[in-house]
């Protein structure tokens, strides 16, 4: 557990830390549709990518993220990188079918090779992005965030406060959760169950032997929270105030227009239809 | 000596804002055949302490030795089971380990998972659960359906019936009622008097007095103080905060009306048998 996830918050006050979150939550899904903008061929769209690359890079560098746990992330994501580059050869759509190598009898071409690296690229992206919001906003703020963007579905009855609670409580007992899961492998551990090593069979039983307490611990923190908050009275549905309110500051607004720019900018390039080669090559 | 610590330190998530040093340059060595009572407050590092003792956790800087076995910073040791079989350790609230059918076959899950076959894994298990005071009504039982002080006295079965040399306990008697404390604790006496070396945490000054033979007294990730249990509220360096057990201040008290008890005594009905012959009364 006392292992740092990434993606786990980390209190620094850093200006991306001191933004207002529903800023940040946003600001995410502006950038992520950035990651996904497809330009007019290969040249332009590597140099679109290197550019997000480097912004983002930037980013991380602003909100004190390590780039060594980083890294230890993504090593999770290599099975899946030589998973996709095999399908990708298996099953090629070659819009260049002229550019291929053939190795042992296999045809790979050059568009299958560019396609799974545009597939990593937008992983990483993406992972790194997602983990610059959880890093540097606290769970709370972020379900803030989450409920005042629901807040206009209450016209249809929407349970935008409800919906937030359920989250809010959800990620307030994961770290909790971790921590039992820890204390049981623990325990467990002490009657001499493996759970790293061993054939399959005897995994499942090391497996079984956490998943069982864990759910009924859980059962029994569910009921109990639920008894603690009506004995206290909580109405679901009853307006509330809060302690701690989301501020709108200055700074707030100037980074909403910066992503609104770059947002622009980017889909109106996409929507001219840049191509880097044509402009290289009238200059 | 079965369990030696030589400049042992632990720190958690290291060179992270989360950073925390629970262990630092720890030397410690464990009577063989002691009742070693661990004190300390919370967040002293009794808990990373015993996680040491049987290879649950790997100092990160120093040695801990385990029955000739090193524990090494950052190496997997490598006969760990045999450590873990050597050093059982039951942990705070064990009952919310269990999770077989059977009560018995929540026993005989420890043995099994040490190269126990299953008939002989019964017969241990049923001699492990007579030891703890659970009769064979029991054994077919789910273990969810008992209750708080007979689950614990199951799960405490299931360390015993790894057959460890040395039991170590984090606050056994945690939520026990007064009548079940001494139950569980006069358990461990027995165990100890059959040669057992027993390590427990506690709070309760009483009980520490009461069964333990030596005391280890934590701070701040050290060891403040190590003696016996006659002699510990006579060490200078014993932290004031831990009050004095309720018969010792009882003698005190006895002395300074000037009518002293004659023999040391360790328990309340020794000294009744004492009182009662020095002062020739009988009820």
């Amino acid at each position: 557990m006392k292992s740092l996830a990434l993606g786990r918050y980390i209190p620094y006050s850093t200006l991306i830390h001191n933004l207002d979150p529903r800023l940040k939550l946003s600001g995410m899904v502006m950038l992520m549709v950035l990651i996904f903008l497809k330009f007019s061929n290969v040249e332009t769209n590597l140099l679109m990518y290197g550019i997000l690359f480097i912004g983002i890079v930037s980013l991380l560098k602003i909100a004190h993220i390590q780039f060594r746990q980083l890294f230890r992330q993504l090593k999770a994501l290599w099975m899946m990188m030589v998973f996709l580059f095999v399908v990708n050869i298996l099953f090629p759509f070659p819009v260049n079918p002229d550019w291929y190598l053939r190795v042992g009898g296999i045809t790979i071409y050059f568009d299958s090779v560019i396609q799974t690296f545009y597939i990593i690229i937008r992983l990483v992206l993406m992972i790194s992005l997602t983990s610059i919001l959880t890093t540097s906003t606290k769970p709370l703020d972020l379900t803030y965030a989450i409920e005042w963007f629901l807040t206009p579905l209450k016209i249809i009855r929407f349970p935008a406060h409800e919906v937030a609670m359920t989250i809010a409580i959800a990620l307030r007992f994961i770290p909790t959760l971790l921590e039992e899961a820890m204390r049981i492998m623990n325990a467990q551990a002490s009657r001499g169950v493996d759970f790293v090593h061993g054939k399959m069979s005897e995994k499942i039983r090391a497996i079984i032997s956490l998943i069982v307490p864990l759910f009924i611990s859980s059962f029994q923190r569910s009921e109990e929270l639920a008894n603690a908050m009506e004995a206290r009275g909580y109405n679901p549905s009853a307006p509330r105030t809060r302690y701690r309110t989301l501020v709108w500051k200055h700074i707030d607004s100037y980074a909403l227009f910066t992503l609104i720019l770059v947002t622009s900018v980017f889909i109106y390039l996409q929507w001219i239809g840049l191509n880097i080669v044509e402009i290289y090559a009238s200059l | 000596m079965p369990i030696t610590f030589k400049d042992v330190s632990h720190v958690y998530s290291a060179k992270t804002p989360y950073e925390f040093k629970a262990l630092d340059n720890l030397n410690f060595s464990l009577k063989e055949g002691s009742f070693t009572a661990i004190i300390g407050q919370t967040g002293s590092g009794k808990s990373t302490f015993i996680q040491h003792m049987n290879g649950l956790l790997s100092p990160t800087s120093g040695v801990v030795t385990v029955n000739g076995q090193e524990l090494l910073p950052n190496r997997s040791p490598k006969k760990l089971k045999a450590i873990r079989q050597y050093a059982g350790v039951v942990f705070q609230f064990p009952e919310y380990q269990l999770f077989e059918e059977t009560v018995e076959e929540d026993v005989m899950f420890g043995p099994i998972n040490f190269g126990k076959t299953k008939a002989e894994a019964l017969v241990i298990a049923h001699q492990a659960l007579t030891q703890v005071g659970i009769d064979a009504s029991f054994y077919k039982r789910s273990p969810f359906e008992l209750s708080g002080g007979e689950r614990r006295r199951v799960a405490i079965a299931g360390i015993l019936a790894i057959q460890p040399k040395i039991l170590i306990l984090d606050e056994p008697t945690a939520g026990l009622d007064p009548k079940g404390t001494r139950r569980m604790m006069d358990l461990f006496k027995k165990l100890h008097e059959e040669g057992m070396t027993i390590v427990f945490v506690t709070h309760d000054m009483n009980l520490m007095y009461g069964y333990a033979t030596d005391v280890v007294v934590f701070e701040h990730g050290t060891i403040q103080v190590t003696s016996d249990v006659e002699t510990i509220f006579d060490n200078k360096a014993m932290p004031k905060m831990f009050v004095k057990p309720h018969l010792i201040q009882l003698l005190e008290v006895m002395e300074s009306f000037e009518k002293p008890l004659l023999k040391p005594v360790r328990s309340i009905d020794a000294f009744v048998q004492v009182y009662q012959s020095q002062t020739g009364e009988k009820r």
